[in-house]
């Protein structure tokens, strides 16, 4: 049985676990795993056609010369800012990040990558000043745009 | 929910157009792609579908209501440790934390605190079976823990910043909140009640 069955059996026993505690919660779960698949999925495809296009198109000597370990700094640079502006949803940051490892990225690229995508996005820009405003969104993103930076630096030399 | 069907058509629509355009180019080309889309879904349907399920249940049974009242006692540096790990726990997207994180603001976290959240959330734990998929086991880890003090640290730089120049001043509707869907926004109406009610 492959590891992604007992993940699901898991998930299932929560979800009736659930249902038995609480069914208007569970009612609820549901609504939301039936929005985050229509939300998620269609991203999830085109993610994996990109991934099919780099696999093919792409050489490793290419990949890992930008953003494998001897890239150094300006890999791990370039990993961030790849990461940023990158309009990609979080579920589909790792399935794409393994194409990258595959191909030859080095760990604290990939670590810097994933940091950026997840919490920097030129695409949310907008919507992150509406919420909370112009100062803290320029904070926020420089201020983690630089401890991203020192933190895969630290990957470089523990993994 | 309109949103969020005329997105994944466009996704889906980019993902074809793509795709055919290198069935045009080389046929075999196209073949190889259509073969990794369908190993890459095919080896991975149970993991997304189970992730999937563990972020719907911790969305509707760790509210944002309740998010603001592990909040609501706490002072000081409690507050950075509990912004720098529950929210760990959390699915979604930036676009589903900034609304969440307008309102708890509103309720009285500081600006650092904030920060600290959205830092920690970026652990993504329910989606941990993904991540060990496609990353590794050890990858996985060492990036998960490496979060906490992350989420302290950048808190912390950010908060002595932004005493000093940030002044917020507006207060978010539910309606605005709710344009930006996913967050379920019977949940934030029932945050800005209590809010209210408090006064």
């Amino acid at each position: 049985m492959n590891i992604g069955n007992y993940y699901l059996i898991v998930a299932i026993v929560l979800l009736f676990i659930s249902f038995i505690k609480d069914k208007e919660r569970t009612k609820k779960a549901l609504k939301s795993v039936l929005k985050i698949s229509l939300n998620v999925l269609p991203v999830l495809f085109f993610i994996f056609v990109i991934m099919g296009i780099i696999s093919i198109f792409v050489s490793r000597e290419t990949i890992a010369s930008l953003l494998g370990s001897k890239s150094g700094i300006i890999g791990i640079l370039l990993g961030e800012i790849i990461g940023a502006v990158a309009l990609i949803e979080p579920a589909a940051v790792y399935p794409f990040s393994g194409t990258l490892l595959n191909k030859g990225a080095s760990y604290a690229v990939i670590y810097a990558f994933i940091g950026t995508a997840i919490l920097i996005g030129i695409a949310t820009l907008p919507a992150e000043i509406k919420f909370l405003g112009k100062r803290f969104t320029l904070v926020r993103n420089l201020s983690t745009f630089i401890v991203i930076f020192i933190f895969s630096i630290l990957i470089h030399f523990i993994m | 929910m309109k949103k969020l069907i005329k997105e994944a058509i466009i996704y889906i629509l980019i993902g074809l157009i793509i795709w055919g355009i290198v069935f045009l180019i080389s046929q075999s080309k196209g073949l190889e792609i259509g073969k990794i889309v369908y190993k890459t879904f095919a080896q991975t349907i149970e993991i997304i579908l189970s992730v999937f399920i563990f972020i719907g249940l911790i969305t509707a049974w760790l509210t944002p209501e309740q998010i603001a009242k592990f909040f609501g006692k706490e002072a000081g540096w409690k507050r950075f440790l509990i912004a720098s790990s529950i929210p760990m726990f959390l699915g979604g997207s930036l676009f589903t934390i900034f609304p969440l994180l307008g309102t708890l603001i509103d309720n009285g976290i500081s600006y650092g605190v904030a920060i600290s959240f959205i830092t920690a959330w970026s652990a993504k734990i329910p989606m941990i079976p993904l991540e060990i998929h496609f990353l590794g086991i050890n990858f996985t880890i060492i990036r998960t823990l490496l979060v906490i003090p992350m989420a302290f640290i950048l808190g912390y730089i950010s908060e002595i910043i932004l005493e000093k120049i940030e002044k917020r001043k507006f207060k978010l509707t539910p309606e605005e909140i709710a344009k930006e869907e996913l967050v379920l926004e019977e949940d934030i109406t029932q945050i800005q009640e209590n809010n209210n009610n408090d006064k």
